[in-house]
């Protein structure tokens, strides 16, 4: 009994800290100043405010007893998703961000190495 | 200026979507009059107990669409071969173009987005035929599952590109081989039941699933104790392969390279 209620509790946790994550990745995506920055706050709402609460959901599922032999797939259900996310949101901002600096239209800034084209870095950044 | 017009345009479509609202609650909105017609389809769509009415499948979507109407449906899907055999009549002019010398492994995006598309495409085929083959029980069917399908040759002509799908050998006329098998088999799905009817000297109707009362040939709705409603199942698998055969060709030709139609390429 008692692993179910920690079952819960962890689920309820990491969905809850997936809300938080959803509204950071949002402001994250207003507020920075170009795509790269942006892309990385995209990727926050992908890994954390998606992945994160679906797996807390599965756990959530599984340790509520009052959903019956459904919480089983609703649990997979959540699980599979879950790692479809897991596997599919980096490749998608992998295939954006590397067209988009082979493309060369967006200038990286802020940074301190570019191992694949010198040209692009802007290096110090500062306040934009 | 730019702007203003925007906004204005915004608040027209707000009004006039209210507008319309307004207008459609009062009148056309489906009153309670109606509603006996919803409760004779759910009663019917899987009833044992009144066979001359029943469709055998609990999907009453399903039954909908290939049993109470199947004479629109094979209208309907009629018209989206037109639509297909129209495309690859506008594309007849180009031959097969193949560069010479071709480094496959260079060709499409990096090997990360390669290596993820390797293990979901199989993924979206499963899903695909998953929803056709179940598209009598839930919700679902062959047109549908032939859609979700011809997202994995879309994504493999983009993360691959198109050479590696021709080398593997979906390429038109195979895929047009596909296609008009699986128009052939709704054909003789939907006048199966007729045949049968006239074999046996008993009065049948084309696009007939289950026995009606006038009619007492009916398909069979179970396969070694598994519901397959009759006639719906065989009609989703092969709308399942000429739907996703019909979108991988009209895929392939959108991708050809113009080179193909300016300078022939290889014939």
């Amino acid at each position: 009994m008692i692993i179910e209620e920690v079952l819960v509790w962890i689920g309820m946790i990491m969905v809850g800290v997936g809300a938080f994550a959803d509204l950071v990745a949002a402001i994250g995506f207003n507020r920075f100043r170009n795509f790269y920055l942006r892309l990385h706050a995209a990727t926050i709402g992908a890994i954390w405010g998606a992945f994160l609460p679906l797996i807390g959901a599965s756990l959530l599922a599984t340790g509520c007893y009052c959903l019956g032999e459904y919480r089983w797939f609703m649990a997979g259900g959540s699980l599979v998703t879950a790692i479809l996310i897991l596997i599919l949101a980096p490749a998608g901002s992998h295939a954006l961000a590397r067209a988009t600096h082979r493309a060369g239209i967006v200038p990286v800034e802020p940074c301190i190495v570019d191992h694949l084209d010198e040209k692009q870095c802007v290096s110090g950044g500062g306040s934009g | 200026m730019k702007r203003l017009v925007g906004l204005i345009v915004i608040i027209l479509f707000i009004l006039a979507f209210s507008l319309l609202l307004v207008v459609a609650g009062e009148s056309i909105v489906p009153g309670r009059q109606v509603r006996w017609l919803a409760r004779v389809y759910l009663n019917t769509s899987y009833n044992p107990w009144s066979p001359y009415f029943t469709v055998n499948s609990p999907e009453s979507v399903t039954s909908v669409v290939w049993d109470y109407r199947g004479l629109d449906t094979v209208f309907e899907t009629m018209v989206f071969y037109l639509a297909i055999i129209g495309s690859i009549a506008l594309a007849r002019g180009y031959r097969k173009y193949i560069p010479a010398k071709l480094d496959y492994s260079k060709l499409g995006l990096s090997i990360i987005v390669k290596t993820v598309t390797r293990i979901t495409a199989p993924l979206i085929i499963i899903v695909a035929a998953s929803i056709a083959l179940h598209g009598h029980l839930t919700p679902g069917g062959g047109f549908q599952g032939g859609a979700t399908g011809a997202v994995a040759p879309l994504l493999i002509l983009i993360i691959f590109s198109q050479y590696y799908l021709i080398r593997r050998g979906v390429r038109k006329e195979s895929m047009l081989i596909v296609r008009s098998l699986g128009l052939t088999g709704i054909g003789i799905t939907a006048i199966a039941v007729f045949l049968a009817g006239l074999a046996a000297d008993v009065h049948a109707y084309v696009l007939q699933n289950q026995a009606k009362a006038t009619a007492p040939v009916s398909a069979p709705a179970y396969i070694d104790n598994q519901l397959i409603s009759g006639t719906l199942w065989f009609f989703n698998i092969f709308e399942f392969f000429a739907v996703l055969a019909g979108f991988t060709i009209v895929l392939l030709l959108l991708t050809i390279p113009e080179k193909a139609y300016q300078d022939g390429g290889v014939k």
